[in-house]
């Protein structure tokens, strides 16, 4: 079932003197089993985007439609925290939120809260701790005692513990080194294709939006720019000049050899079928 | 969270804005006196019109005062139920029950309640028309005289202009923290006893460890641009005061001086 956004508008301080208008009458569809990237400038609009879908933010105007609830701005919405079980959504430097003694309670948390047993959510602790790529001898250690970029895989399995359908990420690799925000979205990766997980995941980074997402959607001023699949999105480089974002490699490579004439499909994203597309080309020409 | 009034900058243009904060202190302090006098209905008219004049001449509208006092009323009605059963002189005025009301009981209320109304409007406009950092370097400058006496007056205002700017940065930071425990299925309103406890424990921790970074952050910030707190420095701003100033303190002292000659007679 897809989730759809109607007319959806979100107000910051609506009625004061501060008010901001974040969302303006946003319509979209995202579609479950997928990975989606929700790209566009700081200040667009995308965390007060996602923070709708568990119903975190509440529309001003409009209404959403996930999994079987509908959360519109004409009626108080209850019972969200069933909702919350089934939309994980990890902020953007979620390390902020721990706050337990051990990283096992921290990560039980969750679990605990949506009604597991002491003795299952500790189980899931331990499942999920290797999953994010630290190993078991860290759940008795304080979380407060680790890097930032351990900090934050306690957070994402403080989140998965809650064994959500739908997962929601918020910059999840900001401010990590390559190496990190690598294996990170690896680990995304294999929550979607291992647990049939639906993903968004915000980014800024337009390597990772298309090495491992399928769906984009572009945010602009609090309206939906565009919506469509990653290859489309790349294939046609006029949208991402007009936006000022920088393409990915293999996109401007691509892009400067058909401009100096090399007749090369402008549906190929990936090095090595450009690689084998230029030597087909000075084949050609030898 | 987010439309707490009080204690809240408007950047609006008016005539109070303009006026030097040293001149908006001491005329706020000036009129605290005169508010604590015991000054009968009539003197709490004349201070009620003046304070009413102050806020259209600054601007403010009624909506915004009448936030900014909300946090009091649960205190002013807890003080209406202890002075109900406190003070039981006077004329009975009404029963509940046979539950007596005497109308001593409801009269201080209300002298208590005008007077918080009326300190907190006119605190309201001074922190609604002022900057936090001209109102921390009007409060310097009105201390200084007091370094005689080693009153740490620049360390004082150091400390309140810090407290300042970190108010809006905690109250955004708990908005968040919460957002992101809610996340975590935390429920603030519902639940037992003991999830409230775990649920306020989640905000509360990561709250001091965040303001303790932010310390930390601010102190070797602080200390690698070589800030000592005893030297002397320069201002970049420097307060003058004009004629509107010393209009407004001669108006204060009229007020002040009027009820005083009042209370004589
Ligand atoms: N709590 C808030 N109160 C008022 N304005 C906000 C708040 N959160 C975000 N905004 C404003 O809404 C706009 C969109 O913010 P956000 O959704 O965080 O953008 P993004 O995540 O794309 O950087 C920004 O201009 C921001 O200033
Ligand atoms: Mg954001």
């Amino acid at each position: 079932m897809p989730i759809t956004f109607q007319k959806l508008t979100h107000e910051y301080n609506a009625g004061t003197p501060f008010s901001y208008l974040a969302l303006d009458h946003i319509d979209l569809n995202l579609q479950e089993g997928k990975i989606t990237a929700i790209i566009g400038e700081t200040g667009s609009g995308k965390s007060t985007l996602v923070q709708h879908l568990n119903a975190l933010l509440l529309p001003t105007e409009g209404s959403l439609k996930i999994l079987d609830r509908e959360i519109s701005a004409s009626e108080k919405p209850k019972h969200l925290k069933s909702l919350r079980k089934h939309v994980g959504l990890v902020f953007q430097f979620p390390e902020y939120q721990l706050f337990e003694e051990t990283i096992a309670k921290d990560i039980a948390f969750g679990p605990k809260n949506f009604g597991a047993s002491e003795e299952e959510a500790l189980q899931r602790a331990k499942d999920v701790i290797t999953l994010v790529g630290l190993d078991e001898s860290y759940l008795e250690r304080s979380p407060f005692e680790l890097s930032g970029g351990q900090k934050r895989r306690v957070a994402i399995a403080g989140i998965l513990a809650m064994d959500p359908d739908i997962l929601v990420l918020d910059e999840p690799a900001a401010g990590l080194d390559p190496q990190g925000a690598k294996e990170m979205m690896e680990l995304f990766v294999r929550l979607h294709t291992e647990f049939h997980k639906t993903i968004f995941i915000v980014t800024h980074d337009m390597e990772h939006v298309l090495r491992y997402c399928d769906e984009v959607v572009v945010m602009d001023h609090g309206h939906v720019k565009t919506t469509c699949s990653v290859s489309s999105f790349f294939q046609d480089p006029s949208i991402l000049k007009e936006m000022g974002i920088h393409p990915p490699a293999v996109v401007s490579l691509r892009e400067s050899l058909r401009e100096v004439g090399f007749e090369i499909d402008a549906s190929i994203l990936t090095m090595e079928q450009l690689a084998q597309a230029v030597a087909k080309e000075v084949g050609h020409h030898e | 969270m987010n439309n707490i009034a009080l204690g809240r900058y408007l950047p609006l243009d008016s005539c109070i804005h303009r006026l030097d904060p040293r001149a908006k202190i001491i005329a706020l302090i000036l009129m605290m006196v005169a508010i604590f006098l015991p000054a009968g209905w009539i003197g709490y008219a004349l201070l009620g019109c003046a304070v009413l004049c102050l806020t259209v001449l600054a601007k403010l509208k009624m909506n915004f005062l009448w936030r900014s006092m909300k946090p009091m009323m649960f205190m002013l009605v807890f003080l209406l139920i202890i002075n109900l059963f406190m003070l039981q002189n006077g004329t009975i005025l009404f029963e509940i029950g046979s539950f007596p009301i005497y109308s001593d009981a409801v009269f201080q209320t209300l002298y208590i309640t005008v007077r918080l109304m009326l300190m907190i409007i006119l605190t309201t406009v001074l922190t609604a028309t002022t900057k936090p950092l001209d109102l921390t370097l009007g409060i310097e400058h009105l201390l200084s005289p007091f370094k005689v006496i080693h009153l740490p007056a620049h360390e004082i205002a150091m400390m309140i202009s810090i407290a300042l700017r970190f108010i809006p940065t905690l109250i955004e930071e708990t908005q968040r923290i919460m957002k992101a425990q809610a996340s975590r299925g935390v429920d603030m309103e519902e639940g037992k006893l003991k999830e409230k406890i775990m649920s306020i424990l989640s905000l509360i921790v990561p709250l001091f460890v965040s303001a303790f970074q932010h310390a930390d952050d601010l102190a070797n910030a602080m200390e690698a641009r070589g800030y000592v707190p005893d030297r002397t420095r320069t201002r970049y701003k420097q307060l003058h005061m004009h004629i509107g100033d010393y209009v407004i303190f001669a108006i204060c002292f009229l007020i002040l001086g009027g009820l005083l000659v009042f209370l004589w007679i």
